[in-house]
């Protein structure tokens, strides 16, 4: 008898390339109108006025990735080195509950009870408050992924190159860093996502002055021009597929 | 010294992690008893009482509450279908990368995707048109901003289904129980037996805070149910930020209102998951 299962299998596959397909294909169209099963135009239009500044998208883009990549380095550094702090504690599960408030709270919400701190700072509507607020945001994920990482066997290890000798920096250059470099990968990866995900959170504190990839996707949408908009999903979705293959191959791999 | 260094780490700690919740909080709970705010002339309860009176928040509240049980109770289901019976193929070079490809799919795009595919000019309309079953848009049953939440409720499966799939694989592999199963059998276990006495509670029992943890992201949604979703009723995120960025004033100390609701909700359950105990697994 047959299986049934590399044929649910392939179903599955195909549905999930679906969407990569026909956004794809989306962004290669215009004057695609109901009931036309495929557009009327097919090429390179969209795609060329990525180049140009007519949509801004490049600039979006330039943006997007600016705040993304300060997000994840600023809340991997610290998230790590005030993990241990947090981990080390006494009073660790208590501050690892508190951890846990913003991190479970819809960022657009926290968004809006803090405008009025970040329009007092003048930090509403640029750049510097949105890569300070996803910060704020993606700093307890970060900690919290951490946590597993302070156990009884890292801290042996400290208390031996303390014992012979090795000095706070040399601990972290020579131990730490070394022992924590796939989880650091990891992190920095997932905070890169947070950020180059988030639209709610970005759209109160950019004020749509700040046009990340999210907000641009959003803006077309509702004007909507579904093929600028499917064009800034392409955008969107792969440098994160890069990001995952890259940390398929190279990270899980050595992490394994 | 080793102290002090600690000490500042906390300081550091509670500066990021806690004080922009607090300052938050406090201010979203002023702002909602009248004590500041452009309009507002001091403390009252008022705009507790008409929030509590309209039922707005708790009709949010239920069909938030519904929507993503329903959603983390299928995605759930399906993945623990899907790693059951697919386990050992998803471990093949080319599916174990395929099955990564969901995640890189934000919320504001799978929320567009949907629109695209179900709304009345999108994709199923056009092939429905095309294979002669309908003859106007109009004709295309409502699946995007509709009552019964369907395109919503489709977008966060196809977003964490994928990754519950991955959780569970992983789990699978961490505790064993291909190990316990082969163990099972021998000792005269059916296919069955196994399923229902090792596989599914194991697999359930390790992951459930983060089944949990699901839901309460999903309960505060924002992308999909702004691109998806009805008027009314609006899930809380977007009743929260459609009341706060009202031109009538009145309604801005209000929307406060529901957000302080909403902190205190997601405030318990996270005391309840996350008090502290001992012997949890893959909790984030």
């Amino acid at each position: 008898m047959l299986s049934w299962k590399p044929f649910a299998l392939s179903v599955a596959v195909l549905l999930i390339l679906f969407p990569f397909v026909y956004l794809v294909l989306l962004s290669l169209s215009s004057e695609w109108r109901f009931p036309d099963l495929l557009p009327s135009y097919f090429g390179l239009k969209n795609w060329a006025t990525i180049l140009g500044s007519e949509a801004g998208l490049l600039e979006s883009f330039v943006s997007s990735l600016l705040i993304s990549l300060s997000v994840a380095i600023v809340s991997t550094t610290s998230g790590f080195l005030i993990s241990r702090a947090v981990f080390y504690h006494p009073k660790k599960n208590t501050l690892t509950l508190l951890a846990y408030f913003p991190y479970i709270l819809a960022p657009v919400v926290f968004a809006a009870c803090l405008s009025f701190f970040f329009l007092k700072m003048g930090l509403f509507g640029n750049i510097t408050g949105v890569i300070v607020a996803q910060f704020i945001i993606a700093f307890p994920y970060a900690l919290l992924f951490f946590s597993s990482f302070w156990n009884k066997k890292i801290k042996s290890y400290e208390d031996l190159v303390a014992t012979l000798g090795g000095n706070r920096w040399q601990t972290f250059i020579k131990v730490l860093f070394p022992l924590a470099k796939g989880l650091i990968l990891i992190c920095f990866f997932q905070t890169f996502l947070i950020s180059w995900f988030e639209y709610g959170l970005t759209s109160i504190i950019g004020i749509g002055k700040v046009q990340t990839l999210t907000i641009k996707v959003f803006l077309f949408i509702k004007e909507a021009n579904y093929y600028y908009g499917a064009l800034s999903c392409c955008l969107l979705i792969f440098p994160p597929v890069v990001l995952l293959y890259l940390n398929k191959r190279y990270v899980f791999k050595k992490l394994v | 010294m080793k102290n002090k260094r600690l000490n500042f780490g906390i300081i550091l700690f509670i500066a990021i992690g806690v004080v922009p919740f607090v300052a938050a909080f406090i201010y979203a709970l002023l702002y909602s008893f009248g004590v500041i705010g452009v309009a507002n002339k001091g403390f009252t309860t008022e705009f507790w009482t008409s929030v509590l009176a309209s039922g707005e928040f708790f009709t949010s509240f239920l069909y938030s509450f519904l929507i993503a049980l329903v959603a983390v109770a299928v995605s759930v289901g399906g993945a623990l279908w899907v790693t059951l019976k697919f386990r050992k193929r998803l471990e093949q070079k080319f599916l174990s990368f395929i099955i990564y490809l969901p995640l890189a799919v934000p919320g504001i795009v799978t929320g567009f995707f949907t629109f695209q595919l179900f709304s009345k000019g999108g994709f199923f309309a056009r092939l429905s048109y095309q294979l002669g079953w309908i003859t106007e848009a109009s004709q295309f049953p409502d699946l995007v901003n509709d009552a019964l939440a369907f395109g919503i409720l489709l977008s966060f499966i196809t977003m964490i289904m994928p990754f519950f799939v991955l959780l569970f694989l992983n789990v699978y592999k961490n505790e064993r129980i291909e190990e316990l199963s082969i163990l099972a059998q021998s000792l005269g276990a059916n296919a069955k037996q196994v399923t229902q006495r090792i596989s599914l509670p194991i697999l359930i029992k390790k992951t459930r805070v983060l089944i949990v943890l699901y839901f309460i992201f999903l309960l505060g949604a924002y992308e999909v149910p702004l691109i998806l979703g009805r008027e009314s009723p609006q899930m809380l995120s977007v009743l929260i930020i459609r009341e706060i960025k009202q031109y009538d004033l009145d309604k801005i100390s209000e929307g406060y209102v529901v957000a302080v609701m909403y902190t205190l909700i997601v405030s318990a359950a996270a005391i309840v998951l996350f008090f502290p105990r001992k012997g949890r697994m893959y909790e984030h």
